[in-house]
């Protein structure tokens, strides 16, 4: 009698934790009403107010019929529509970012599965599906949502999006069930086209044709958002639609979709390596420790991968901003949004930080890491030392005394590490050393190489293409440089740019030959140093001199910066490969055993990715201000302030705690069909 | 020797901690003085100093927690002594200086004092929109007028610039130490190298009054030279200004497709 449970324990310490969320969230979300619904109320009661007393001074004896009224704005049960609509799109946004992300990064390790016959990535790939069928259809719910409660909040506003984007929306809606139709036939045909190798690959190609729907789904949803940001094909004035082609091909939507694109690959990894940490720390049994610790490696190692070109994606973007607009340029970063950058800064040090930090926990698993600890310190101080510089403002808060001593408005502090020069060094110096850790981990097993020339004819052509490849760019970027149409004063700026780039090619070159003569490490240690000495140390002074004397350089720079980062990092990967191609193993990798405190940093991961995109997101639409549509049709809604800094951190906050207690739920309900396996 | 030596980690990660705080509180405003040939001492300002040895204490946490025996390390300071004498003193040292730090910091940020408000500005008030179109007369003119629009551009500047901002546009104008916020030196290439043309045509037309709600607190002195000036006027004085400060105003972007 004493055994059987009441219906509801309200001693249990789940459900306290429960009661208070929701209690917590009841509040937040009163409170914001409060704050701003009831703003719009008093405006429109105002409205109501005037409306009827110029009504009863003409009242006539016989009320007419009410007419029907066109309502531009609604809100939500009181609460302000747009924090509503914020929520949503940006729950949805999450929500599709895993969705489109983690197809592509499974038909890549369905395909490693393939290719190496072992039977771990198949598995792999198999479970990070199952997870992505449970998200599937949240975001697709969400996305519903969205659609609702766009069209009840913000009638007008989206009266007019049907009118341009209404061709758009029905390829939307294929596209949608080309995704479900894709997602299901590649989930549910694992078993039945896995028999046959022929099979095999009829399903590796229903995994990219769902790649591919879910990339065209997200393209025309972003060609929306960011007409809204830089509308074309329309007239200004009018709002007639002059060329569905532009509104759609608007100038900021490519480097949107790049960004994004990148940047849902990052979010996906860091997701499941966050999961992988959670059935990790789980586990009861070494294998499944084994299994989850090379999951949560993978995730890491995906996450990781994709965040390293994302600050190069991203600088593109801003670029593309600031010509759309130099208005929205300049509030992104040096006005109202500058702040949320420094608060990016510090999300982006976290992400860069703690991959790292988990790589090195990673070597205490792999016998042989310890010849390559003693590293671990001077990259720490100079990722640290990225960090501080990254972190630092131009634009420091000094109190008057303060301001007094320093006899200026900036301290040097924030003078040399607060302007871009600076902040582009740094991140290419944080991404160079995250690569350098990178290579530590991967030769941490490794013992005796054999030489490059016993790898034959297949690794010289390789190589050869690769660097063909990449000396092809570089060279193709340095012509485009001596080919500027530019005033002579100012072209003699781009001349260092161009010798910077015919350096590496024959650094490049150099580092080819010493492969050929099997002095594989030495090549990679020349050009890294190479690399480091002009895109890091040159490229931090001259970029002072160009934004001095001729800032039009400066776009070039960071261009010039980027691309010898990149050739680097690419030829350094393939004489890694290479080099340590049929290596001894010196004792193997221990899958399992990793302290948990790497598993901790897994979460942070996840938390701090999460809240970069909120953040990122709120950014990205905020620029718009008081806009719908920039510079054609204004937000007159109560709500069309720009939240402050304390605002914005509430909402995205809120957000970030929804999305992880949802995607908690879709996952804990994803794996209860295992639970019921194991028991039976 | 080598035992002994790890089981001091604890010691090198604060005395490393401590070689941080040394080199940011009193080193840096003495090399930037020498560096940068001032006559007085650079001190880092309150929130860079908190922010970076909070940088600096989480790098050492960090990397002392980046394998299980390094932690063990760390933590075994903390274990009974035994017969190490020094490794005792140290031990008493940690437990007596740490509660006097946390008093220090809960002291210093409690006690009545005089100092001025920390201010959170933001550098680049928004352009209003109806500046963001605007284009410089002079743009696309000939370069013989071009020439001339400049001369007469500095020789405005000197008239009605020089007094705060200097005659070289460095921000040493006779007038400049009086103010709290000190002008603008233009030859910084932060300042207006950074910002497009129409961005300077508004600073200049409405000055420290036409700044937005949220640009404040600036408490900017510079007047609105709108009723004093024209607009031609305020052009030819942007285009003198940047020829007299050695720098050029940010270009817009093309637009690509």
């Amino acid at each position: 009698m004493d055994n059987i449970e009441p219906f509801i324990n309200f001693t249990s310490r789940k459900l306290q934790y429960r009661v208070l969320f929701t209690l917590f969230l009841a509040i937040f979300l009163l409170a914001l009403a409060t704050g701003t619904g009831m703003a719009q109320e008093n405006a429109e009661a105002a409205k109501t107010t005037e409306a009827s007393a110029e009504a009863t001074a003409e009242a006539e004896p016989e009320a007419p019929p009410e007419p029907y009224e066109v309502v531009d704005y609604r809100n939500f049960f009181g609460i302000d529509g747009r924090l509503i609509v914020w929520i949503i799109a940006e729950l949805h946004l999450m929500f599709a970012a895993f969705v489109l992300a983690v197809p592509i990064f499974v038909v890549i390790i369905e395909m490693i599965g393939v290719k190496s016959g072992d039977i771990r990535f198949d598995n792999l790939a198999r479970e990070f599906t199952k997870l992505l069928s449970a998200a599937f259809a949240t975001t697709a719910s969400l996305g519903g949502l969205l659609a609702f409660a766009l069209y009840g909040l913000y009638p007008a506003f989206m009266r007019y999006m049907t009118d341009v984007f209404h061709p758009f929306m029905f390829i939307y809606a294929l596209c949608f069930f080309g995704e479900v139709f894709c997602l299901y036939g590649y989930y549910y045909s694992w078993d039945l086209l896995s028999k046959t190798p022929k099979g095999k690959w009829i399903h590796i190609s229903i995994g990219v044709m769902l790649n591919l729907f879910g990339t065209a789904l997200m393209m025309l949803a972003n060609s929306w958002a960011t007409f809204m940001m830089s509308p074309g094909g329309i007239n200004m004035e009018t709002g007639t639609v002059t060329s569905l082609y532009h509104a759609f091909y608007n100038f900021l939507w490519m480097p949107v979709n790049i960004h994004r694109i990148i940047a849902n690959v990052a979010f996906g990894g860091f997701v499941v390596g966050a999961y992988a940490a959670v059935k990790f720390m789980g586990s009861k049994t070494d294998e499944e420790r084994a299994h989850y610790d090379w999951m949560g490696y993978i995730g890491n190692f995906i996450g990781l991968g994709a965040l390293i070109p994302l600050p190069f994606a991203g600088y593109y973007l801003g670029r593309e901003v600031y010509s759309a607009s130099p208005v929205m340029g300049n509030i992104m970063m040096g006005g109202a949004f500058s702040w949320t950058f420094i608060i990016q800064a510090i999300l982006i040090g976290m992400l860069f930080i703690g991959g790292n930090y988990y790589l090195w926990n990673g070597m205490s698993r792999i016998k042989g890491a310890e010849r390559y600890t003693p590293y671990i310190k001077y990259i720490n101080m100079v990722i640290f030392f990225c960090f501080a510089v990254w972190l630092t403002p131009h634009n420091l808060p000094l109190s008057g005394e303060e301001r007094a001593l320093i006899g200026e408005q900036y301290h040097p502090f924030s003078k040399f590490f607060g302007v871009m020069a600076a902040k582009n060094a740094v991140v290419n110096l944080l991404i160079l050393s995250t690569f350098f850790s990178f290579l530590l981990y991967r030769r941490a097993n490794k013992g005796e190489t054999k030489p490059f020339s016993s790898h034959g004819s297949g690794a010289r052509i390789t190589l050869i293409i690769t660097v063909g490849l990449t000396v092809m760019y570089l060279a193709w970027y340095a012509l485009g440089l001596r080919g500027l149409d530019m005033e002579e004063n100012i072209l003699r700026y781009v001349s260092p740019l161009v010798s910077c780039l015919v350096i590496q090619i024959f650094a490049i070159v150099i580092a080819l030959l010493l492969t050929f003569a099997n002095k594989g490490k030495l090549a990679q240690i020349f050009l890294f140093v190479v690399t480091t000495v002009m895109a890091v140390m040159y490229f931090w002074y001259y970029g002072f001199v160009v934004m001095e004397k001729a800032n039009l350089v400066l776009r070039y720079l960071s261009v010039t910066q980027v691309s010898i980062v990149i050739s680097c990092l690419i030829v350094n990967t393939v004489i890694d490969v290479f080099l340590f191609k049929d290596a001894k193993e010196v004792g193997g990798i221990q899958w399992g055993k990793i302290p948990h405190r790497s598993q901790y940093a897994l979460l942070l991961l996840c938390v701090a990715i999460v809240t970069l995109m909120g953040l990122m997101g709120f950014i990205r639409s905020g620029l718009r201000m008081n806009w719908h549509i920039y510079g054609y049709m204004q937000d007159t809604s109560a709500g069309s302030f720009t939240p402050s800094i304390a605002y914005m951190g509430w909402t995205v906050g809120l957000i970030v705690i929804l999305f992880l207690a949802l995607v908690a739920l879709v996952f804990w309900l994803a794996g209860l069909a295992d639970k019921k396996k194991k028991h039976a | 020797m080598g035992n002994k030596k790890n089981s001091y980690s604890m010691i090198l990660a604060i005395v490393s901690i401590l070689i941080v705080f040394i080199i940011i509180k009193f080193v840096a405003p003495y090399a930037f003085m020498y560096l940068l040939a001032k006559d007085h001492t650079m001190p880092t300002p309150s929130t860079l100093m908190l922010w970076y040895m909070i940088l600096a204490i989480l790098g050492t946490l960090v990397y002392v927690s980046t394998s299980d025996l390094k932690w063990a390390k760390f933590l075994s300071f903390i274990l009974p002594a035994g017969d190490d004498k020094i490794k005792a003193l140290f031990q008493k040292m940690i437990v007596i200086s740490f509660p006097v730090l946390v008093a220090w910091f809960a002291y210093s940020g409690t006690v009545p004092g005089t100092a001025s408000p920390v201010e959170l500005r933001i550098q680049h008030p928004t352009l209003l929109q109806e500046y963001e179109k605007l284009e410089n007369p002079f743009a696309n003119a000939d370069e013989a007028t071009k020439r001339r629009c400049i001369e007469e551009g500095k020789h405005l500047y000197q008239q009605n610039c020089r007094p705060c901002h200097g005659s070289k546009a460095d921000g040493n104008g006779p007038f400049a130490n009086a103010f709290r916020l000190r002008p603008i030196n233009f030859t910084d290439p932060g300042t207006i190298a950074t910002v497009v043309e129409n961005f300077a045509f508004w600073r200049i037309k409405e000055g420290g009054p036409g700044l937005p709600n949220v640009s404040t607190p600036w408490d900017s002195p510079m007047p609105a030279w709108k009723d004093v000036l024209t607009d031609t006027q305020i052009w030819k004085i942007i285009m003198g200004e940047y020829v007299t400060a050695g720098v050029v105003p940010r270009q817009r972007e093309e637009i690509e497709h």
